[in-house]
């Protein structure tokens, strides 16, 4: 059955097919607009698969049953938005302590609370990165496309599971529910990642211990290790520990362990940022009105530039950093009252270097006010 | 406002583990301190209210005090309700000057502190009371488990190590038995005052080597008339005494450690309830040959 | 119940032993809890490297970490939800849940309800001591009218949990209540939901010495166990023959079996039935 490759597709949709590619075959989930149709379109395809969808009784069980499946050493996936990603916070972060792969998509509402369900938000931003208690490593990837939604859910897996972290995937209701023409990769050229498990000695196993590379082997139930998982601080043997020298140690393992891998983390859209002197900064639709408005400025004149952070978090700073150098504004552009400028602007250390244009109205910002801000900014630029 | 500077507060550091009262010991002496009109700050860590989780209370007395925290180097008188514990925070002791008062009784620690490789050795501290108490200005180790034990209740060797700690303080012994009074549930006044005096009369009746710790054995077997053994893994046991009370033949007891041994061999009959009902997995019945009885 | 019949089980060979002795309290009844499971274990011949145990928190979360096999201690009131994606995933896994009265029935109480309701293959051990032990003695949902704990210092004034009755209600495959003090008798109730194909709720009545009991001045860890005899009764005694004036008694014995189909299987014969092979 030979059929065309070339389809107009959801967002949400392409998130669920691109899971399956990667080779997720298990899904919790509780339904929640505007992520729903993710688990509705998971639900039809993973029994294709040989997969499982469970729809769980709510947002933390789901979260909790992902878990559950990637401990039983199958790739699992979860998808919310605001008050249930919210909810998951606390199992969340027991992925990350415990080094569980697993992907988490948050469509991203208006908030706080119920807030704005159906319409678009960036308010999410510092919640994928702190939501958790405690200090913890993470990974956010944010696409702004549906075609970069289909590619960043195979990476969001493939991160997930060599890095041995939970990986979120950020997105907006707007590119949520965009459906655009794309061409879907044949499956056979589409990399995917396994995570490392462990196959060594079972006596002695250490379960936690550094391999060299940050990133311990994992050890999956059945293969006789019969090793401890617990979200208590945990030493190499993988049991609790609160002695000061032993936490010490993990703990900057389990903090640091993205450090070497940052080649493979960072990742970054850079538009006419060679002389740009008013650099926008911006994800999600917000960066595709960004877009548009930088090469209109440039149409007009003005040397406007674009830096899209596709990883979030680790945010690539030492790229932005480059990218910003000659800049004499960072322009920072998102659907919130202003979080992604607290990371610029700590990047940026320069008092009034940094604009922001915000709003959360669940209303996008368009083309048009990006490019008035840019003007005004512009010292060289034409009214 | 009193100078800190010239006249500084005193330091006493009271560490344990869960559920042996160390709490209980910092309130005692705090609200004594109280009484006596003079400023006092406790700051704890505890909450895991389990066997083996780290306990410690500082408190701090003295006409004036700025800082809950002692700081370290600093303590004048260490109690100690568990000898590793102790061991562990010897450093916080002034080095020539402090005194240090400790149960020898060994609580060994949970997984928290235990090497799980395998073969690895118990991490358990090695060093002796004696060999410890050459490292401390006044040193004070007794086997307070032991001495609360004779006095019917394990569990009131805090009020025995608080009547140790009374002889280091200048607090008339009034004080202490009123407030203590205070502290105990009333039914258990009177085995706490005499606890309180077992104290006092280890201290005062003058100096003496330092005890040696009770380590608990690895297991004692005991062959019974008809053939099995029982064995008692007293590392594990708790003294809980349900074996005790629950053997049909009523052929176990706790031992002058509040250990279980098999008292009565010639009444065993090998039924296991002791084993079964063991909370602590102490408790094993063994054929003649020391297998697990098929 | 079985008869004092000797076997050769030897807990040992299921334990972590270098992880010994465990830190529950003296006369804890968590431990006996722990070995009737073990013992269950062993009568089923599961072998260890196909066990796997998952705990929540508190002090029954607290007892998996000493079992040698796959163990996992999740988070507070979660233990079901994350045994259930495991279950799905693993179906080739004998999987178990430890949780406890605070645990299942409080933090998780939803949780226990829709695993009842799904049926999924797994065995959950309720540890019952009527206390948040961990946390130094809190009232818990299944702690008795009048009882003093830290929370409830003029005694307690809400009314108890009973959690078979819950379980059954929403539809639990297989439900049963042993105690601790008739260690054979629970060891044979976890076996059975251990053969039981989908979700078996199993609770064992434990005791909190250390803390419940000297709130409540119930005296040593002996009479604390020698006591829960008392508030039972054997379901196969009948309603009223036996002990007519305790008719608030709770049951104990197998309390319900419900032969539904089990969710795994379920879902497997749902899908293939849609999709043409």
């Amino acid at each position: 059955m030979h059929m065309s490759t070339r389809q107009n597709l959801q967002g949400n949709h392409a998130c669920a097919l691109a899971a399956i590619a990667a080779g997720c075959r298990f899904y919790g989930g509780y339904p929640i607009t505007p992520s729903s149709e993710i688990a509705e379109r998971m639900s039809l395809e993973l029994p294709r698969v040989g997969g499982v969808f469970i729809q769980m009784e709510d947002e933390i069980a789901s979260m909790g049953a992902v878990i559950g499946a990637s401990m039983g050493g199958v790739k699992a996936m979860t998808a919310t938005s605001g008050p249930g990603f919210s909810l998951k916070q606390e199992n969340l972060g027991y992925a990350a302590m415990t080094e569980i792969p697993c992907v988490i998509v948050n469509v991203m509402r208006g908030g706080p609370s119920t807030g704005l369900p159906t319409r678009p938000a960036q308010g999410d931003i510092m919640q994928t990165r702190w939501g958790t208690h405690g200090d913890h490593p993470i990974i956010v990837l944010t696409p702004s496309s549906v075609r970069e939604i289909y590619a960043q859910t195979i990476r969001a897996f493939n991160l997930s599971e060599v890095l041995r972290t939970p990986v979120i995937l950020l997105y907006d209701e707007t590119i949520g529910h965009l459906v655009e023409t794309v061409d879907l990769p044949d499956p056979a050229t589409i990399e995917r990642a396994d995570r490392k498990w462990a196959t060594g000695p079972r006596e002695g196993f250490r379960p936690y211990a550094d391999p060299g590379d940050g990133i311990p082997a994992m050890a999956r139930p059945g293969d006789g290790y019969r090793s401890h998982t617990t979200g208590l601080t945990h030493a190499e043997h993988g049991f609790p520990t609160q002695n000061p020298a032993d936490v010490d140690r993990v703990m900057h393992r389990l903090l640091g362990k993205f450090d070497q891998h940052r080649d493979l983390i960072d990742s970054f859209e850079a538009l006419h940022t060679d002389d740009a002197e008013v650099l926008v900064v911006a994800i999600g639709i917000a960066a595709r009105a960004a877009g548009r408005a930088v090469r209109q400025a440039r149409a007009a004149g003005m040397r406007a530039g674009l830096f899209r952070p596709v990883t979030l978090w680790p945010f690539p700073e030492d790229s932005f950093r480059e990218h910003a150098a000659r800049a004499s504004t960072v322009l920072v552009v998102e659907m919130n009252a202003g979080q992604l400028s607290l990371e610029i602007e700590r990047l940026c250390a320069q008092p009034g270097k940094v604009a922001r244009l915000t709003r959360f109205t669940g209303e996008p910002i368009g083309p048009a006010e990006i490019l008035a801000t840019i003007q005004e900014r512009a010292r060289h630029g034409h009214a | 406002m009193a100078d800190t500077e010239t006249s500084p507060p005193t330091n006493v550091l009271i560490v344990g583990v869960g559920g042996q009262g160390v709490i209980m010991v910092s309130k005692v002496l705090a609200a004594l301190c109280q009484l006596h009109g003079l400023q006092v700050k406790q700051s704890e860590v505890h909450g895991m209210a389990k066997r083996g989780g780290s306990v410690f209370s500082h408190v701090r007395f003295g006409a004036q005090v700025w800082s809950p925290i002692i700081p370290h180097g600093e303590t004048d008188i260490l109690v100690a309700l568990e000898w590793s514990e102790g061991l562990r925070w010897l450093d916080a002791m002034r080095r020539d000057s402090g005194t240090f008062i400790a149960d020898t009784q060994q609580i060994v620690p949970p997984i928290a502190f235990r090497d799980r490789r395998p073969g690895a050795r118990s991490g358990y501290a090695p060093q002796s009371p004696a060999a410890v108490l050459e490292m401390v200005g006044t040193g004070f180790a007794l086997d307070a488990t032991r001495v609360a034990a004779g006095l019917g209740n394990t569990r009131i060797a805090n009020t025995v190590l608080l009547g140790a700690l009374s002889t280091a303080l200048p607090f008339p012994v009034e004080g202490w038995i009123s407030v203590l009074r205070d502290f105990v549930p009333p039914h258990t006044v009177a085995v706490n005052l005499k606890a309180f005096q077992a104290g006092r009369d280890w201290v005062e009746s003058g100096s003496r080597p330092a005890e040696e710790a009770a380590r608990p054995a690895g297991a004692r077997v005991a062959v019974a008339a008809r053939g099995h053994r029982l064995e008692i893994t007293e590392a594990w046991c708790k003294g809980c005494d349900i074996c005790v009370k629950m053997c049909p033949e009523r052929c176990l007891r706790l031992d002058e450690r509040g250990l279980a041994e098999l008292a009565n061999p010639a009444a065993c009959t090998g039924c296991r309830v002791c084993e079964w009902l063991c909370p602590d997995f102490a408790v094993r019945v063994l054929d003649g040959l020391g297998q697990p009885v098929a | 119940m079985d008869t004092l019949s000797l076997d050769t089980f030897d807990i040992r060979a299921y334990l972590r032993e270098d992880l010994l002795p465990h830190f529950m309290c003296p006369g804890c009844g968590h431990g006996i809890a722990l070995r009737a499971l073990l013992w269950a274990v062993h009568e089923r011949g599961i072998p260890k490297d196909r066990l796997a145990v998952v705990c929540g928190i508190g002090c029954s979360g607290r007892v998996g970490a000493y079992i040698d096999a796959n163990t996992y201690h999740t988070t507070h009131g979660r233990p079901l939800a994350f045994a259930t994606g495991l279950a799905l995933a693993r179906p080739d896994l004998e999987v178990v849940v430890i949780t406890g009265d605070g645990d299942c029935l409080a933090i998780g109480g939803n949780h226990l309800i829709h695993a009842c309701r799904r049926n999924l293959n797994m065995t959950c051990l309720m540890l019952n001591n009527e206390i948040y032990g961990m946390t130094g003695g809190q009232v818990s949902p299944t702690t008795g009218g009048g009882r003093l704990t830290s929370t409830t210092p003029y005694g307690n004034a809400e009314p108890t949990f009973d959690a078979c009755a819950l379980a059954i209600a929403a539809g639990a495959g297989f439900v049963g209540r042993g105690m601790t003090l008739q260690l054979p008798a629970l060891k044979t109730l976890i076996g059975e939901g251990l053969a039981h194909p989908g979700f078996s709720f199993i609770e064992a009545i434990s005791d909190c010495t250390e803390i419940f009991g000297r709130k409540n001045d119930l005296g040593s860890a002996p009479e604390i166990i020698l006591r829960q005899k008392s508030g039972m009764r054997p379901d196969t005694y009948g309603n009223i023959v036996d002990r007519p004036f305790q008719a608030k008694a709770m049951r104990i014995g197998v309390l319900g079996r419900n032969d539904r189909p089990e969710y795994g299987a379920a879902y497997r014969a749902a899908v293939a039935a849609r999709i043409a092979p």
